[in-house]
This record gives structure tokens, sequence and C-alpha cells, in this order.
């Protein structure tokens, strides 16, 4: 959203107009959710929203545009979630857990001189929306998502639903760059070969 | 020259822009003659849309929440700010 949007919106808000807040909640939620969920887990991400939303209001006089408002509020989450995690700081986990369709793994390729063994097969379709009129594939990926480590799916969500550049995800999450990269790259792989899997067989 | 196996492992921060000058210009002289990888890359950048255009699942109470925070805000401004 441009900030001319940002300050708009941000001037309803402050009027305290309901439609106003249901459209930040609808625009921003999922992101902060998946920012919630990197850093505290699914048990404790929708309490984690929560407190950040009512923190968000309490300090809605406060935001200055300095930077925009996603930004602010990805911050103001991170920042809740960090705060009941503050005594136990969870080790950062790049557990690779199974996931429907696997990966692009090494079984893909040959031993001897890293060629394809099998190489990528060719999807039906060569745009999004042409795939994704497949309802059942969109379920199928949604699977996928949720079969993926909290930080993986977390990551990935910022990172291609929410258009976050990299730097971002890692001052967020506090995690390096390198294991955002691992973290976003066996995502990545996973759900390709969902896709590819779908494409193959046509089902999930 | 790369492997394919080595390709893949560098598609993601290939597609990032997080490799380095060099490592970009073989990772685009693999591609040059891999039509298989070549094919991989599009289908990454494909899956990608997708995920991008993926419609988004409907907030749960959205409505209620709105209300709660728009009456929170109400409250917070009358208490003197």
């Amino acid at each position: 959203m441009a900030a001319a949007d940002d300050a708009h919106l941000l001037e309803r808000l402050l009027q305290g107009e309901q439609r106003a807040y249901k459209e930040l909640v609808t625009t921003y939620q999922s992101a902060m959710r998946a920012v919630a969920y990197a850093i505290v887990g699914q048990r404790h991400a929708d309490e984690v929203v929560q407190d950040a939303w009512l923190s968000v209001v309490r300090n809605l006089a406060r935001f200055e545009g300095r930077s925009s408002l996603k930004t602010w509020l990805l911050t103001i989450t991170a920042n809740a979630a960090k705060g009941r995690y503050k005594q136990n700081r969870r080790e950062v986990l790049l557990d690779d857990l199974p996931s429907p369709h696997g990966t692009i793994g090494d079984d893909r390729f040959t031993p001897d001189d890293g060629h394809w063994a099998v190489a990528p097969y060719a999807w039906h379709q060569d745009t999004p929306e042409a795939l994704l009129t497949e309802d059942e594939l969109r379920k199928c990926l949604e699977h996928t998502i949720l079969s993926l480590s909290e930080l993986q799916s977390s990551v990935l969500v910022l990172r291609e639903r929410q258009g976050l550049e990299l730097e971002e995800i890692c001052n967020l999450l506090t995690l390096s760059l390198s294991n955002v990269r691992v973290l976003l790259h066996r995502a990545r792989l996973k759900v390709f070969a969902t896709v590819e899997h779908f494409e193959e067989t046509g089902e999930c | 020259m790369l492997t394919c196996k080595e390709q893949v492992a560098r598609s993601s921060d290939y597609l990032d822009g997080q490799l380095t000058f060099r490592e970009r210009l073989l990772v685009r002289h693999h591609l040059m003659f891999c039509p298989n990888c070549r094919r991989f890359i599009r289908q990454m950048r494909l899956m990608q849309a997708t995920l991008r255009i993926m419609p988004d699942e409907p907030v749960d109470g959205v409505e209620a929440l709105a209300q709660r925070l728009a009456d929170e805000r109400l409250k917070d401004h009358k208490g003197g700010e």
C-alpha cells in the first residue's frame, strides 16, 4: 500500500471507524500471523496477534509514517512475540520435516555427474491464473504449506505472498541471512514438488 | 561448469538476487546449455507467481475484531490524548 493510502487509512482509524479497522485486519492479519507463527509457534500465534492488534490501536497516534504501515505493524507483532519468549528464546530450528510430495532432493540427480536423473516434469499450464483454476491445487498447496516447519512456512509466506525483502525478514524474525536463505530454498523446493506432483498425476 | 544439481542448489539465491556476480554468470551459463534446468527455473518462477496470487484464507471473526479495535480506539481517545 502506498504512503498516501496509509495516511488516509490512518486518519479513519484514528476516528475509530469500524470499517477502517476491518480493512486493516483483512489486509494485514495474514502477514502478522506469519511473523507470530515463526517466533512463538502455532500454539501462541493467535494470542500474539491479538496482543499486537491492541498494541497497534494504543500506539496509533504515535505512528509517524517513517516506515510503511505494514512494516510498522509487523515490527509491533514481532516485538509482541519476542516479549512472550524473552525468557526462553527458541533456538533457530532448521529442522526439515517431511512434506506430502517430498522435495527436489538428491535422488533426482545422477550420483556420478549431477545431471537430472528424473527431469522436471513439464507443467500443463504456464500462468498462475491457469494453474489456480484447479481448486484442488490450491487446497493441495495450502496442505503443503501447513506441513512445513513453522519457520519455513513463515519465511515462505513473508517472501512469496507478502513480498518482503530478505533483509526485512531477517530483522523481524532475528534470523541470519544465511538461515533465511536456507529456510526459503527448502520451502520452495517442497512447494515445487507439490505442483509437479499435481501436474503429473492430476491429484493431490 | 555447474552440474544440474548445483544449479538447483543455487536456484533460490539466483531468483532472489543473492548470488555474487561470478556465481550468477555460472548459473546463466549453465541455463544457456541446459533445457531441463531452464524448465526448472521457469517453473520455479511460475510457482512463486502462483503463491503470490493465491487468495488469502478469510480471517475468522473479522467484523467482531474490527469492532473491538474501533471501540478500544474511541475509549482511549476519550481517556484524553
